[in-house]
This record gives C-alpha cells, structure tokens and sequence, in this order.
C-alpha cells in the first residue's frame, strides 16, 4: 500500500513534467528554456508573496520555471521523501536533518530566516521581548490561544516554545488547535480576540491585505527563541533517478548567491517598512 | 492493507478523531432535520401556491442547489462574526455556526427535490382527498405521507452533502479539535501532515456511512419501481 | 340536485351549463365524444377544478359525501385494506369488517387484502377504487369510464351492486361512458354532452332510440357497433 501511495503522484509529476516542457518554449528569454522545476515549501514563503517575487528572476536568470506546492512543513517533507517533488525549503530544522540522514535529500543550506511574533489583543497581555513570560501569562490567565496544530513549523516551533519553559499548554482550557493554515489561524485569532504564534510575514501581509482589516497587535518580539530558520534541500537523485538534480542544485546556487540574498534582504521594505526575511546563507541562526 | 495494522497496532494519532466522528454525526443529523422541516414546508408550499414572481423562487432555489458550500460558508462566516449582522449570537466557530450553514446548503436541496417530485405527485393525491371527501389538514397530512419514499430520498441526499461537506464547515466551524473539527476537516488536516494512512481510515469510515445509506435507498426504490400510479 | 349555473373556460373548450337537474336517487348516465367536457364537468361538481362562475344546489346531498372513481384510481402507497378504510378514517368511522370482506369477496380481490396495493393490475385497481367509494355510503358517486378496463363479468357484479344498492338505499349516480348498452342497462336518465354543454336529457329511451337531436343521433351511430353487440 504505501508503495503504490508514493508511486502514483511521481508517475503523475513526471507525466506534468514532460507536458510542460512545450508549452514553455515559445516564452522569450535571455536564457535556454530548462523545463520546470517542483518545490515543496511552507505556506509563509508563498503566502508573503516572496516566491512570487523571486520565480521569474530565478525564470531569466537560470532558464528554469519554478513551481511550487505550499503546504504545511510536515507536507512539504513527505513530499521530498515520496519524490514528488525536486526540491524542498521548509523551516524545521530537526526534521530537515532527518531528512538528509535518511537518505532522502543531498543537503541542507541555511538560505535565511525570519522571526515569529505573538499576536493577539493589547489587552491584557502587555508588549513584551520574553517569550516565556508572555506564554507563561496565557496560561495563567486562561487566555484563549490558537495553536495551529498541523504540525507543520511554526506548530512545530510552538510546541518547542512549551516544552523550554516548562509549560503544558492544555492545562488552559482556551488552548485550542484549528489545524489550518497560518492565514487562517490568523483570522480566528482575530475575529475570537485570541492570542497566537505567528511567523512575522504572514502576519504583517494579513494586517495589511485584509479586506476586513485585522486588530492582532504584536506582544511579543525579538526573542532569540523565536528566530526562524529556512532550509534548502534537492532531494536526492540516489532515492528517485528521475529527480531534476541539476535544476534544485541550480536553485540552491542561485538562491544562496549574493544578489538573490540582497534582493531578499529588501523584499517587503516597501510594503510594510520591514523585511520580511533576513538572509544568512551559509550559517543557522 | 498494511496502514490497517499500522493503525491497528498504533491508534489514530493526535487530531481528535473519535471527536470529529461525533461531531460530524451531531452536525450531519441537526442539520438534516433542520433542513428537512423547512425544506418539505418549502418544498410542498410552492407547489401548492402560485403566486407572483414563484418563477423567480423556483429559479432561485435550482441555483442555490448547486452553489458551491464554500461560498455559503463565507456568507456565513460574515454574518456571524464579531463585526457582522448576526455576531451577537457569538456562534462563529462553534457547532451551531456549522448547523446553521449546513442549513442553509442543505435546505434548497430538500426543497428543490420535494418540489420537483411534488408537482409530479401532489396533484394526483389531491384530486384523490377530495373523492374522499377529505378537509385540508388531512389532505397535506395525506400528501406528506404518500410521498415519504421521495422525501426520504431528498434527506438521504441532504445528509450525504452535510456529512461530506468540508469548505463551508472549515471556514465557520474553524476545524477546532476536540470541538468543531469533522470527518472532512481531519482527513484534510491529516493530508497537510503528509499522514495519509490515516486520512484514508477516516475516508473508509465515510464511504462506509454512505454505502449504508446507499443500500437503504435501493431498498426503499424497490417499491417505487412497481408504482404505477403516475 | 340542480346546476344552476356553471361556466369554466378549459383551453378551446368553454363549458356553459343552466340549469341542469339531476334527480336525487337515480342513476344518470352521461355520453358525449371524448373531449366534449364529461370529465370537466363531473371535477367541476366536485371541487377538483376552479369554476369561473358556479351555483350549485345540492339540495338533499351533504357536498362531503360526494365521490368519484376515474379511470386511472389513484391508490395509497400501502395495502389494499387501508386503502379501502381511507374513508372511514377520515371519517373516525369504525370499518365494518363484514361489509369490506363482502365487495373484497364479491369482487375477487379477498385474497389480496393485504398486498401492497400499487402492485395491483389495472382491472384490480379500478375494483379496489370502486369498493373505496362504495365503502363510505357518498350520496352521490362519479363514475367516469371506471367500468372500460373491467372484464364482462365484473361489470355485471358491479352493475348488481348498484341494483342492490338502488333497490335498498338509493342514491344519486352519474356514471360516464360510452358503452351505451351499458347505460341502457343501468340508467334511470341519459344526458348528452357536446362541446361543454348539456344538449339534450331525457329517460333512457327518449335518448337511446326516440332521439331527434342530429348530433345526438351521430354520436350514437357512431357507437351503436358496440351497442347492437349487446
């Protein structure tokens, strides 16, 4: 059973790959044309809009068209390890790990991070850089808190959180799990005056971009806890042959060079007065 | 079928899966009834009155038979949050918020069906209550009766949409476990977490639920195809 | 009882009756090409259509206790036996078993009392209408072409009936069909329809042989084949 479960989807991704290679052909650009290239990656990277931004840079500078699937972390892996996918940039760095042990990924490159923020309404809780206090505080008080429970990272990351300070968070009854997305915890959180973890582009895209106009204020930032590290891993050629190594080693190049971190560096300033990813290719933070 | 023993031997992992059957049954069942009360009233009244714009009505009703649940989820979920008409109830994310919508997807389903089946079927009953000398209590009383097989297969149909319903319920509902998360939900939260052995379980479970309901119908079928009344 | 007005426009077919006596307790055959409104008529009296103009003077006839049995009866979905008790129960009459099992054997149909009645062949059904109608004693029965599907022998059974029914209890009948030996045997008065209107009553043998009305005298040489045949 679980080999025809990780068979299908690759004959399927195969089956895309080769019928996308001629419609691209008649696009113009300064570079051969190479097909596609799949990636797997969370839903903060595509719901901020930065893939958006970088995939037709990435188009005129390598000749390769970028697809991607955003899903929750823990998706974004199984991905990887069924093939279904050439390359992978998630931002669980344990599970990353894993998944180059394992055999299923050549090799994992920091490309750059972000951090999380705790939202939620100014009152009662009041602004504050210690995560462990803030947390410490919703429990006590019996706040209502929104985990995202889909384990995907930024579950992942919370439940870290929890465990470093020593707190079992269902102890509150108003812990809850809504088992979405970030944008969609979000707008619970909001619309319920609850407090939740998010990560700082999918929020301040939100704050700006819905129509409803959301009211989460950020009570806690800045905490070294609460740094966000991204990952970039070609799944390996040895698991799945069929894989398109050449364009996830290109993709890693490309994104771990000098301009594209540069660029990175600035996307999001002109919207929000911020950016909303820190490059640091070639260290963790 | 080894994802059956992987689940056999470990349990359902943590995404609150006997509570979601519960509240997808709990829902399902609610909003059925629900709607099969205003549906058949609905239903029954719009063939049994003309009046002005009925057309409209009727058209109204085909359309909103086929308006994609999510779409009723959103419209829901505006009403019934805190800056919407209706957030005073304070039902958003919460099971009644889901009944409600269901309501109102499945609602336009029973009464388009009974009203479909009723202007083939009603006119005939009614000209037989009154060589019977029958008052109009007993007549609709009659007619409801008579026509049991389709109102049971309009609610077979509309407990299908409600139990396999997930856009509208995950927009109202918020997918909370242990709360407002269903089958639906869970076997989509499951598929985001790559852990697709037991999302199918789940499926099976669904599947099952139909088939069930599927073979009563076939059952209930059997008696109408020797009907020659019409 | 007396129509004294009935006026009812039914696409090209305006029916226009004055003043139509039908005398309590007798039995009145109605003939007429097809089309010409017989059935119209008999649902107008009833109540099953909407009369643009109507008075009715139903004089001794309680307008409860009026009946009909078409040609295609209408039958219950469950058994043959609550099908005939429909009446009563409308009623809150107390069913006389011996009288049921009395048409039920009369009528060979004893051995299916408990079948469900939808299954029944067309000649079975139309008996089963028939002992429906009978069963709560109207005071004026419609029968329109309910006789054309029976075999030869239920039709005599069922022309006894009447006899027996007129010789102990009369009551008023209005039996429409176009078997006229038929209407020879059991009616009391004939009445010709054409086009909506009652154009000519008299006794059986005013109408059937001593007729000088020229459309009269065409419908029944159009159906004098199966006339002479009995």
């Amino acid at each position: 059973m679980k080999n025809k479960i990780s068979v299908l989807p690759l004959v399927m991704a195969v089956m895309m790959l080769a019928g996308c290679q001629k419609s691209e052909d008649s696009k113009a650009s300064s570079v051969a044309d190479k097909g596609k290239l799949m990636m797997a990656t969370t839903t903060s990277t595509a719901d901020t809009g930065l893939l958006d931004y970088l995939a037709p840079i990435f188009k005129e500078d390598t000749g390769y068209t970028l697809e991607w699937a955003s899903v929750g972390t823990g998706e974004a892996i199984t991905m990887g390890e069924n093939g279904d996918v050439d390359v992978i940039l998630v931002h669980a760095k344990a599970s990353e790990e894993e998944f180059v042990a394992e055999g299923y990924g050549v090799k994992r490159f920091p490309v750059m991070y972000n951090d999380f923020v705790v939202v939620g309404p100014a009152d009662p809780i009041e602004k504050n850089d210690d995560i462990g206090e803030v947390f410490k505080a919703i429990t006590e008080q019996e706040l209502k808190f929104i985990n995202r429970g889909d384990d995907s990272g930024t579950d992942k990351k919370e439940k870290k959180i929890w465990t470093s300070i020593d707190v079992d968070p269902a102890v509150n009854p108003n812990y809850i799990q809504s088992g979405q997305g970030m944008g969609a915890t979000l707008t619970m959180a909001d619309e319920m005056k609850a407090y939740c973890l998010s990560d700082r582009g999918t929020y301040l895209k939100y704050k700006s971009d819905s129509t409803i106009g959301l009211e989460l204020e950020v009570i806690c930032e800045g905490d070294k806890n609460l740094l966000n590290q991204y990952g970039v891993i070609a799944v390996s050629p040895d698991k799945y042959a069929d894989t398109n190594i050449e364009g996830a080693e290109e993709f890693i190049n490309w994104i771990c060079s000098e301009k594209i971190q540069k660029l990175i560096s600035e996307y999001g300033v002109a919207d929000y007065g911020q950016a909303l990813f820190t490059p640091n290719a070639g260290t963790d933070a | 079928m080894k994802f059956i023993s992987e689940l056999v031997a470990k349990g359902f992992s943590d995404v609150g899966v006997m509570s979601a059957v519960k509240t997808t049954l709990i829902m399902a069942i609610s909003s059925t009834i629900i709607s099969a009360v205003f549906g058949i009233i609905i239903g029954l009244l719009l063939e049994r009155f003309n009046f002005k714009g009925k057309k409209i009505v009727v058209r109204i009703n085909r359309t909103l038979m086929g308006v994609p649940p999510v779409v009723i989820g959103l419209v829901v979920y505006m009403l019934l949050m805190r800056r919407g008409p209706l957030g005073s109830l304070h039902i958003l994310f919460t099971v009644k918020g889901m009944i409600f919508a269901q309501v109102l997807i499945i609602t336009p389903i029973v009464s388009g069906m009974i009203y479909s089946s009723a202007l083939k079927s009603a006119m005939p009953i009614r000209f037989f209550a009154k060589t019977m000398g029958a008052n109009s209590r007993q007549t609709s009383f009659l007619i409801i009766k008579e026509m049991r097989s389709e109102i049971y297969f309009a609610l077979v149909a509309g407990f299908g949409r409600a139990i396999s319903e997930v856009g509208a319920v995950m927009l109202v509902g918020g997918n909370i476990k242990g709360s407002t998360r269903t089958m639906t939900t869970a076997i989509s939260l499951l598929k985001s977490q790559g852990i697709f052995s037991e999302g199918i379980a789940l499926g099976v479970m669904l599947l099952l639920i139909a088939f069930i309901l599927q073979w009563i119908t076939d059952f209930l079928r059997k008696e109408e195809i020797v009907d020659e009344n019409y | 009882m007396k129509i004294i007005n009935l006026q009812k426009q039914l696409g090209n077919l305006s029916i226009k009756i004055n003043d139509w006596k039908i005398q309590d307790g007798k039995v009145h055959g109605i003939i007429g090409a097809n089309g010409c409104g017989k059935t119209s008529i008999s649902k107008l009296i009833l109540g099953l259509l909407e009369p643009e103009n109507i008075i009715i003077d139903f004089e001794t006839i309680d307008s409860s206790q009026i009946t009909m049995t078409s040609q295609r009866p209408y039958l219950m979905h469950t058994s043959v036996y609550e099908n005939i008790i429909y009446p009563l129960k409308i009623r809150r009459i107390t069913p006389n078993q011996e009288e049921i099992d009395f048409y039920l054997t009369k009528f060979n149909l004893f051995h299916k009392k408990n079948e469900y009645a939808p299954r029944l062949s067309s000649g079975e059904r139309q008996k089963l209408s028939l002992i429906r109608s009978l069963i709560f004693h109207p005071q004026l029965i419609i029968i329109d072409e309910s006789l054309s599907n029976l075999d030869m022998e239920s039709v005599r059974l069922f022309e006894n009936t009447i006899n027996d029914i007129q010789k102990n209890s009369p009551v008023t009948w209005i039996i429409i069909s176009h078997q006229l030996a038929q209407i020879q045997r059991m009616c009391d008065r004939v009445h010709f329809v054409d086009n909506g209107s009652i154009l000519e009553s008299g006794t059986v043998e005013d109408m059937l042989f001593k007729c000088d009305n020229e459309r009269l005298k065409k419908y029944i040489d159009a159906n004098i084949l199966s006339f002479k045949e009995k």
